[in-house]
């Protein structure tokens, strides 16, 4: 049954098939459009100058949304952890276990899920009103492939700019966490360091580093293809912008948890 | 405004000896299951100027886009002379992240100029149009008017043999109209292309083209000669060239 505001009520079985149609759908488009953007860079048919540019937008874009989210995911953090922890008398264990946290886990997807909200939205919004207004029909006629032109550069930026911002809020959530642990259960901040060197190792860098790259793929991916599959009137600009962003957020909790649940210390 | 007379036609001759330039033979195509274009034949020949006319949502633009090969139609064919298409936008799309020269630049990148001559064909087509002070100019800081000339000198840069407008003057006011038109007929003197301009504006399709063709509901029903339009027996192009409610034309629909 069609309700006035859109709202369709349908059987579960049914609402099952067609959510798993989109889903099969976006996936493949977004496939598609990774190695097809893989093609170019490997021929290097790339404009750096257009990369460089896209860097710039994504960084300034986002420094401050995911500095503050990152600043105050680690005051939070450390706020709960330190308090249970000192409760025990483990005060020397609070750096490690609030470190490692903000490193593997909770550091690359705050700042992937802000950098979806800001840019994702953002390029969606970009590229669907391109194709509102006939932007991107002009590119074809001019034999200009969109994704060239479009993709590639918003990729290339993303996968430098991802892990920058993910490292930049992770060490502002660190210093932030420094700060709570101080202020608030008394744990030095050499305490808190010492306990940080003796629990972190390499390998999660890497994993915050693979999270970043595979979080700005999602991100590049997910968001351009549903801007340049949106279609007619102006509306459909809010939907593509909307629709990015939930899928994109979405997919990155999924991918998180599969990339954590690889990564050495849990595969075993 | 539609009882002024038609102005004498000052448009240069084509001959139709030749090979048509563009042939359209029994176009369909359907969206979502609802037959837009339901066969649709013409030719254009070169030097020639051909007005589609019709209500909105006939399927003009749906024609161009079939032409273009942006769309793909569902039966018919379209035979083209050439691989040189220029499209003037209905909305100029013009991209707004470059400048004006960059937009002219991506239009020519095929034909891979040094850079002096670009320049110099960029100036030329800039200057054709009286935008050559705006070249480092970014899309977003030109009126409409301007934007709608600037896509002109996209379309028109690289010398195509067939020439394709959009509703070019839908939207503008009536003196950015006439200054558009007059564009369109020097154009047409300088070019020699094949053309089609898709239109419901009175004076556009009366002062630019050779001949029109009205569509209503998917099939042409009238053809005809501008200046004949007005002293026609054919009800449709009757309602459609003095824009009255009583006719075959359903007003509702639209
Ligand atoms: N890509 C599309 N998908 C679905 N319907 C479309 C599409 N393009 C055009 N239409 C429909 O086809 C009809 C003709 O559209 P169009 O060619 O834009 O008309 P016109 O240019 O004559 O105003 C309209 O009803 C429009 O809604
Ligand atoms: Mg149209």
């Amino acid at each position: 049954m069609d309700r006035p505001n859109g709202i369709t009520v349908a059987n579960p079985l049914t609402l099952l098939d067609k959510y798993l149609g989109i889903v099969l759908q976006l996936v493949g488009q977004a496939t598609i459009m990774f190695l097809q953007t893989m093609r170019y860079i490997f021929r290097g048919e790339l404009s750096l100058s257009e990369a460089f540019r896209q860097a710039n937008m994504i960084g300034l874009g986002s420094l401050y949304v995911v500095g503050v989210t990152g600043l105050f995911t680690g005051f939070a953090m450390s706020l709960q952890i330190s308090k249970e922890l000192a409760a025990f008398g483990a005060d020397t264990a609070v750096g490690g276990v609030v470190a490692l946290a903000l490193i593997r886990e909770i550091g690359p997807i705050t700042a992937g899920v802000m950098v979806a909200g800001r840019v994702g939205s953002a390029m969606a919004a970009e590229l669907s009103s391109m194709v509102v207004s006939e932007q991107i029909d002009a590119l074809k006629i001019m034999r200009v492939d969109p994704v060239q032109f479009l993709v590639v550069p918003r990729f290339l930026a993303a996968l430098v700019m991802m892990p920058a911002l993910s490292i930049y809020s992770m060490f502002l959530g660190l210093g932030g966490a420094i700060f709570i642990a101080q202020a608030k259960a008394n744990i030095p901040p050499e305490t808190f360091l010492d306990s940080v060197k003796q629990t972190v190792v390499g390998t999660d860098f890497i994993t915050h580093i693979i999270k970043s790259l595979v979080f700005a793929t999602i991100i590049i991916f997910f968001s351009c293809s549903i801007g340049l599959s949106a279609r007619g009137g102006a509306e459909d600009v809010g939907h593509a912008t909307t629709r990015a962003v939930v899928w994109t957020m979405t997919i990155i909790f999924i991918v998180n948890y599969i990339i954590t649940a690889l990564s050495p210390l849990h595969a075993s | 405004m539609t009882s002024q007379p038609i102005p004498p036609s000052s448009l240069p001759s084509f001959s139709k000896a030749s090979e048509p330039m563009i042939k359209v033979e029994g176009l369909r195509k359907s969206f979502n299951g609802r037959e837009v274009l339901k066969g649709i034949s013409f030719e254009v020949f070169p030097g020639e100027m051909l007005a589609i006319i019709g209500p909105s949502g006939c399927g003009k633009s749906t024609l161009l886009k079939l032409i273009t090969g942006l769309l793909e139609p569902d039966a018919g064919k379209i035979t083209l002379n050439s691989e040189q298409i220029g499209l003037v936008f209905q909305g100029s799309a013009l991209l707004n992240s470059l400048t004006v020269r960059e937009n002219l630049a991506l239009a020519l990148r095929e034909r891979k100029l040094p850079k002096r001559e670009q320049d110099k064909a960029i100036m030329e087509d800039l200057t054709l149009v009286g935008l050559a002070d705006y070249i480092d100019s970014f899309p977003t800081q030109l009126s409409g008017g301007q934007q709608k000339r600037t896509s002109f000198a996209r379309a028109i840069v690289n010398d195509p043999q067939i020439i394709l407008y959009d509703e070019p003057t839908t939207g503008l006011d009536p003196v950015m109209s006439t200054v558009i038109e007059d564009y369109m007929i020097e154009l047409e003197k300088q070019l020699h292309a094949a053309g089609i301009v898709v239109t419901h504006q009175f004076s556009t399709w009366t002062r630019t083209a050779h001949r029109a063709i009205l569509l209503n509901q998917g099939v042409v029903v009238w053809e005809g000669k501008p200046h004949e339009a007005l002293n026609s027996t054919n009800p449709y192009i009757i309602q459609f060239a003095k824009a009255t409610r009583e006719g075959p034309m359903l007003a509702g629909k639209v």
